[in-house]
């Protein structure tokens, strides 16, 4: 069995949860706006300076656009492991991954200093709660971060940056092998693998819904509390 | 007749033979040009690159029994005795705090209904104190994790946040008169506000917890945490419900306690 899997086919709606029928029932303008949202936020990581000398304003926006990939299969995984629904090996299989892709974060974000972007706020609808809904976006996420560091690759100008992005590419390669055989689907299916352009891994990610704009708790104002 | 047949037989065993040493021969000298060619360093390939920085070890969570979940409310809706639509409506969640910030819930559990839908309990900011009911996954935003938590010692009149189960910051705290007692129970912080008020100090947390005796007080009489200008009062029991902390603690525990951490009164 073999499935061409997007991000964009997931329907996380149906029996799981409602809040992404919401998603899918938006109205065309305040779709967009989310979309606007998610792809602010990989759009932002082709907006920085460099972070010293010693590399370029092309490589650290290359950085950054990994880091925000990086962050959502984290948070994904964290959140798997938080909300504690998962079984067997596919529990240990998001243990292990959420462990390297935190990793990835924290190396990715030493590495910018302060020209690393910010997490964004994410919002994943109830998906880390169903085995099912997991396997199927988790697929989605290694094969969108495996295609996407493929694209990048070689624009990479530092041999030294190249050899980081390259090794942890391969690591995505294996998780997407892992999560599509806990799937159930083929893990190398083809002989070659195709790149994923930022512009189209912006529009897949943007069109989840799971990028979201988080409201503000904090503010500046005369309290009223009992006081 | 019978001298042919070996004569053959030796001819063929010698031909044999020399094959055998020719390709023995011609084994040797390819492996040797071979030896050779790895060992020239005109030839080598380069060393791979050093990577410009380095991956660390991967990252274990912390332990589970320290983290809380805490979403923003959405979409305003009936909080339900059960997980399901026709369920009795025991509150109403907004979508923003008196403080005009955004609301917040506590996670606690969560279920599905028959369809299939999820529900989630969650810790509500009401009366009676420590009330808890459903509400649809639908109408709460992305999940946050806290690992703090604050523990409001009513008798010792004093605060502690802890911090993955360890404590890491302490204080001495006013807390309600005796007519307007500070709530005791299982709360969360909803918001932070940045005072313009003295009374109030520099630094000011809502909490979900309610005064059940303050309850036309404006905004509905909700507890908050915050600095004071009157520091000679503390520690003792001098506010209406609130817990006051001086001013450089206030501001010292602005920097460890994020929104959604759980406040335990007791």
């Amino acid at each position: 069995m073999e499935i061409d899997l997007t991000l964009d086919e997931l329907d996380p709606a149906g029996a799981i949860c409602e809040a992404h029928e919401n998603v899918h029932r938006d109205s065309r303008a305040t779709f967009l706006r989310k979309a606007t949202v998610g792809g602010a936020a990989l759009v932002g990581a082709l907006s920085v300076v460099p972070a010293g000398g010693s590399q370029s304003a092309n490589d650290v926006d290359i950085l950054n656009y990994a880091l925000t990939l990086e962050y959502l299969q984290a948070s994904f995984y964290t959140e798997a492991k938080r909300v504690r629904a998962l079984r067997g090996k596919a529990r240990e299989a998001a243990e292990v991954v959420g462990a390297v892709e935190r990793a990835h974060v924290q190396a990715l974000r030493s590495a910018l200093g302060s020209a690393a972007v910010a997490r964004p706020t994410f919002n994943f609808a109830g998906v880390t709660k169903d085995q099912r809904q997991f396997l199927k976006t988790a697929v989605a996420f290694e094969d969108l971060a495996v295609g996407a560091y493929k694209a990048q690759a070689p624009r990479i100008r530092s041999k030294p940056i190249l050899a980081v992005a390259v090794s942890i590419h391969s690591v995505e390669a294996r998780h997407a092998a892992w999560m599509r055989r806990l799937f159930g689907i083929v893990p190398a299916a083809s002989a070659f693998d195709d790149p994923v352009s930022k512009p189209e891994a912006t529009r897949i990610v943007a069109s989840t819904g799971f990028i979201t704009s988080s409201g503000k708790t904090e503010r500046e104002a005369e309290p009223r509390f009992t006081g | 007749m019978t001298a042919r047949p070996r004569r053959g037989s030796l001819i063929a065993s010698v031909v044999v033979a020399l094959l055998l040493i020719v390709s023995a021969l011609l084994v040797v000298r390819l492996a040797g040009s071979s030896a050779v060619s790895a060992s020239e360093p005109d030839v080598a390939l380069p060393a791979p690159a050093s990577p410009a920085f380095a991956i660390p070890d991967p990252q274990a969570l912390g332990d589970p029994r320290h983290v809380a979940r805490w979403s923003t409310v959405t979409r305003a809706v009936p909080v339900r005795d059960a997980p399901r639509a026709d369920a009795n409506p025991i509150a109403f969640l907004d979508t923003r705090t008196p403080e005009r910030t955004a609301n917040v819930v506590l996670v606690e559990d969560r279920a599905a209904d028959r369809a299939g839908r999820l529900w989630i309990l969650v810790r509500v900011p009401a009366l009676p104190e420590n009330l808890t009911g459903w509400v649809p996954r639908a109408a709460l935003g992305a999940s946050e994790f806290v690992r703090t938590r604050l523990v409001v010692d009513l008798k010792g009149l004093d605060a502690t946040l802890r911090s993955d189960g360890r404590p890491v910051f302490r204080a001495e705290i006013g807390i309600g008169k005796p007519a307007w007692p500070t709530p005791t129970g299982e709360f969360y912080v909803r918001s932070r506000i940045r005072s313009l008020s003295s009374f109030y100090g520099p630094l000011a947390f809502g909490t979900s917890a309610r005064s059940a005796v303050l309850t036309d007080w404006p905004d509905g009489g909700f507890v908050g945490i915050h600095g004071t200008n009157a520091p000679d009062l503390l520690p003792g029991r001098v506010s209406h419900g609130c817990i006051r902390m001086r001013n450089v603690d206030i501001l010292r525990l602005g920097r460890l306690m994020p929104v959604g951490t759980p406040v335990t009164i007791r």
